[in-house]
């Protein structure tokens, strides 16, 4: 393929690639972290509370 | 196996794992994607498109495998009733389901400046879109389930689905062997690679790496559903005592 499409093309390609793929990742591991401890936070609390 | 089957148990385990998998996986990824994108060099026929490499098999591996995962815990939970087996399967689903639709869009990205075009009706690719139906699929039947959430059990039908899906794994891995096809043949397989070493060792990285993660994210799911049923349990105790 080199020749046809040249570096700076092939660049691009690779770039849209490892952007989506850090995005799409960072973004489930985010909403995953979040919901978590978010959850977490909610139980504790109830617990917490009915052991007053 | 039963040992693990109580939650208290499950996340003793868990609670300490969860940051340990984080933290190795996010290192290994990040080294891995800097050989793949600074320290290898491009290849030579497909120059530097042949980077996409290190993000795109990791997460076809990812669905893959997610989607076995899926498989043994809807048969764990069909024949041994164990309570966290419904609980992996919800919680498996959506970054099995997104790692799957990562693999299809990084390989159509690959696919454009190698084959000539973002997309091909051949059986990789194809048996490959099959597999992100079928997740969508579980999503919508496990999602609709609000009472059986309670727990985290799998619907008979879910976990039924979750075993029968799986007879497209095989289908997947040995579509470019059956079919012709514009997707290369089979790179690495039990005799060895047809990857030069100089290429390949970063994809060991990057395949740890997003495997660590993988089962970081599962195991944050899975305790965000656990400690949903429990403040729901406390609830229903709670409204129980008042009545």
């Amino acid at each position: 393929m080199t020749g046809v499409i040249s570096e700076g093309d092939q660049w691009a390609y690779v770039a849209a690639a490892y952007g989506l793929a850090a995005l799409l990742t960072g973004a489930v591991l985010w909403h995953s972290w979040r919901a978590m401890t978010k959850a977490e936070r909610r139980s504790d609390a109830l617990r917490k509370d009915r052991g007053r | 196996m039963h040992a693990y089957a109580n939650p208290a148990r499950f996340l003793a385990i868990a609670r300490p794992l969860t940051p340990w998998l984080l933290g190795l996986g996010m290192a290994l990824l990040f080294a891995g994607a800097w050989a793949g994108l600074v320290l290898v060099p491009g290849d030579y026929k497909q120059g530097e498109t042949a980077r996409i490499l290190y993000v795109h098999v990791p997460s076809a591996w990812l669905g893959m495998g997610g989607w076995s995962g899926l498989a043994v815990a809807g048969l764990v939970q069909l024949v041994w009733r164990h309570p966290l087996a419904g609980i992996a399967a919800r919680a498996i689903a959506v970054p099995g389901m997104l790692f799957t639709a990562l693999c299809l869009a990084t390989g159509s990205i690959w696919g454009k400046p190698t084959w000539g075009t973002w997309w091909e009706w051949d059986g990789r690719m194809t048996s490959m879109l099959v597999l992100l139906f079928l997740y969508a699929g579980f999503v919508a039947l496990t999602m609709g389930d609000e009472g059986g959430r309670q727990g985290g059990t799998l619907p008979r039908g879910a976990a039924v689905y979750a075993l029968v899906g799986a007879v497209n794994i095989p289908i997947i891995n040995r579509s470019v062997v059956w079919w012709n096809s514009l997707h290369q043949g089979p790179s690495i397989t039990m005799r060895g690679s047809s990857i030069d070493g100089a290429l390949l060792w970063p994809l060991g990285l990057t395949l740890l790496g997003f495997s660590l993660l993988f089962g970081a994210i599962v195991l944050m799911r899975m305790r965000r559903i656990i400690a949903d049923n429990r403040v729901t349990a406390r609830l229903r105790r709670m409204a129980d005592e008042e009545d």
